[in-house]
């Protein structure tokens, strides 16, 4: 197996915020190119790649979506030099202070990302951390330069770079969920040395953190059977233990709820077990929270099944995977996806079915 | 414009029930059209340009919503006294004392159950309508009925209020841009859409419909240009705003340019929009189908959602100036 590493510290060093993902989108398109057949783009900016099956026509088609998009910020106000911030997705204003960021005005402006005077603020905000729209982004430039170089509506993203961490684990912004991108292209990887019945397509979506919007309308578009959506979960940390949490290192979680299939977690855990791939329960009692909540209901609905990443400090700009968590859900997603046969669809039942069967 | 504003504005069609503006829209585009339909959420639909199949133009939809938010009677009690639900997002502080005008014509005012601290802004469900009703055999409204908000229209010059200028401002555009596009090269689809203060509900299934492959709502945005107002650089006249983004989605960076450049090549003054709270029809657009390349074009208003929004009317030529161009150009995102 090729050493995933390299490309997804490629893919935490550039920006693709939210419905921008022209940069992560390119460095996708790369890789996956000699790996799939096609690869083109939908109509919302995801990347669709397919790779084709080999049983004969008409054949039945997987989806596996991994969103590409990144939270980030944008500017709402440019005032005596100073940039003023709104958040794209969901950011932790508590962590920003501090935060290298590349301002893309006309040209792109390294900066940092600070906090005014306390005594600036007003009297009830002076305490704890200071809420966004207080923020600012400094580039260092003088008031008028800043001016004519910045706008509103110009985009503000992450700059901190990726750092290997002891154990294989690896820090960086955006691993939510570019993590998930690498893990479908190890997917890719292995099947190129596997054969496999269905349509694989494999999908990097836009705007996952606003609208679950490139899901919805490429789920809609390329009308699968059966989806898969990976993304990243909570990781077990300081202060974080509880059922919602999941330690780094020891596999993916499988989800469990309505958004998602029973029969296709039966199937995951099932392969899982035989694989030896130490996998972890998921609940997710109502909305995931991800792809799979848009993709679920597009069309006439889509059999959907969710795999995720254990993670720590998400949505931060030091967010913390395991790499061999990664590793681990491209090759359950290839052997999942090789083991599929023509006439899987219709053995998908409900157990009430599947009692009324036996009786 | 302005009289076309004030005829608007002073129609009362909360979501759901939009037949009353929907017959005025429809006497003022009569004639304009290629082609004009209601479709099974209420939307009223145009078509201008060419139909069976565009040839090389782009099939564009451009959306302004007709509705209005409003009230809902929930009950009436013995003394005639009227409690309602809100239809959309009516805000408490704005109710009380204000004038409520019925779809059967029957008027009456809000007020509020007394309060134990008379400077908090009372809860809707501590409000009740009073339409001088003796009893409830005598009240003129009953359960169901829905009311929207009475507030003269206001002239003041460049500026003008009204209560719905969100979005009976951006209708106006519509019908002002429809009766001045002339022939062009794109298949456009004018739609008054219903429902959009309950959650966008209408611009959807119209989208579906159309299938377009460049979608425009219009709508109102809020402005940062008031003492120590919101943290937002769009003030009144200084143009449309071309939405960036809102709290609901971010406009299609492809349609952003187009609009700018549009803006610039024809000199029409434009502003850029990034809206911290709100959203507009093109969330539920965008979304549609495949996927619709969807953005915004903004008429800067004051005070939205209370029952005097101000907008600037060299803001509303614009928009309009600034959609003719958009939907005679040759559209290549």
């Amino acid at each position: 197996m090729t050493d995933i590493v390299p490309f997804l510290k490629s893919l935490i060093s550039v920006s693709g915020l939210s419905a921008y993902e022209g940069p992560v989108a390119r460095l996708i398109e790369e890789t996956w190119k000699p790996l799939a057949d096609e690869v083109s783009v939908g109509r919302l900016g995801s990347l669709h790649g397919l790779k084709k099956g080999r049983a004969k026509n008409p054949r039945s088609s997987i989806m596996i979506a991994t969103h590409m998009d990144a939270i980030g910020l944008i500017v709402t106000q440019v005032a005596d030099g100073f940039i003023h911030l709104e958040a794209i997705g969901g950011i932790d204003p508590r962590i920003l202070p501090g935060t290298p960021v590349i301002v893309h005005g006309k040209q792109d402006l390294p900066g940092v990302v600070v906090m005014p005077p306390m005594k600036t603020l007003p009297e009830d905000e002076r305490d704890g951390a200071i809420g966004l729209p207080h923020l600012l982004a400094d580039v260092g430039l003088l008031p008028s330069k800043v001016a004519g170089l910045v706008r509103v509506g110009d985009l503000v993203s992450f700059d901190t770079q990726p750092l290997d961490l002891a154990g294989e684990t690896l820090s960086g912004h955006s691993l939510d969920n570019r993590a998930s991108v690498a893990a479908l292209t190890v997917c890719l990887q292995e099947l190129r040395g596997k054969s496999h019945d269905w349509d694989v397509w494999t999908v990097a979506t836009s705007q996952e953190e606003v609208t679950l919007g490139g899901a919805a309308t490429s789920a809609f578009d390329l009308h699968p059977d059966l989806a898969v959506v990976v993304d990243v979960t909570f990781g077990k940390g300081p202060g974080a233990n509880g059922w919602e949490t999941f330690p780094l290192g020891k596999g993916p979680t499988l989800g469990w709820g309505a958004n998602l299939h029973p029969f296709l977690y039966k199937k995951f855990n099932e392969l899982a077990d035989r694989l030896e791939i130490p996998v972890t329960l998921e609940l997710v009692p109502l909305h995931s929270g991800t792809d799979a909540y848009s993709v679920q209901v597009a069309r006439e609905g889509i059999p959907t099944m969710l795999l995720e990443i254990p993670m720590r400090y998400m949505h931060t700009p030091v967010e913390i995977i395991a790499i061999k968590d990664v590793q681990r859900v491209g090759r359950l997603l290839s052997e999942f996806i090789s083991g599929l046969k023509s006439d899987f669809i219709s053995t998908i039942v409900w157990e009430e079915e599947e009692k009324s069967k036996t009786q | 414009m302005k009289a076309l504003i004030e005829k608007l504005t002073n129609v009362f069609s909360p979501s759901g029930f939009e037949d009353a503006i929907r017959e005025v829209i429809r006497k003022e585009i009569k004639g304009f059209a290629d082609e004009i339909h209601v479709d099974a959420l209420g939307n009223l639909i145009a078509r201008k340009g060419a139909s069976a199949g565009v040839r090389d133009g782009k099939r564009v939809m451009v959306a302004a919503h007709m509705d209005e938010i409003g009230l809902m009677v929930t009950h009436v009690d013995e003394n005639g006294f009227a409690r309602f639900s809100n239809v959309g997002a009516v805000f408490g502080r704005y109710a009380p004392s204000g004038r409520v005008r019925f779809a059967n014509g029957a008027a009456g005012v809000i007020n509020n159950e007394l309060l134990s601290n008379f400077r908090e802004t009372p809860p809707l469900d501590k409000m009740f309508i009073d339409v001088g009703a003796t009893s409830q055999k005598d009240c003129p409204v009953k359960l169901g009925d829905v009311a929207a908000f009475e507030r003269p229209f206001l002239d003041l010059g460049k500026r003008v209020v009204a209560k719905s200028l969100d979005d009976r401002s951006g209708v106006a555009v519509l019908i002002e841009t429809l009766r001045r596009l002339g022939s062009g090269p794109n298949e456009v689809y004018f739609v008054f859409t219903a429902q959009e203060e309950v959650g966008a509900r209408g611009a959807g299934p119209a989208a579906y419909g159309i299938d377009p492959d460049v979608a425009i709502a219009v709508d109102v945005t809020s402005t940062g240009d008031t003492p120590m107002g919101r943290k937002m650089e769009v003030a009144l006249g200084r143009g449309p705003a071309i939405k960036v983004k809102d709290a609901g989605m971010l406009a299609d960076p492809r349609v952003v340019s187009w609009m700018v450049k549009t803006a610039e090549k024809n000199k029409i003054p434009y502003q850029r929009e990034v809206l911290i709270m709100g959203s507009t029809d093109a969330r539920a657009i965008q979304v549609t189908r495949a996927g619709v390349a969807a953005g915004g074009v903004s008429i800067p208003a004051r005070y939205v959602h209370s029952p005097s929004e101000m907008v600037d009317m060299d803001d509303v030529e614009n928009s309009v100036r600034l959609l003719v161009a958009l939907l005679k150009s040759r559209v290549s995102l």
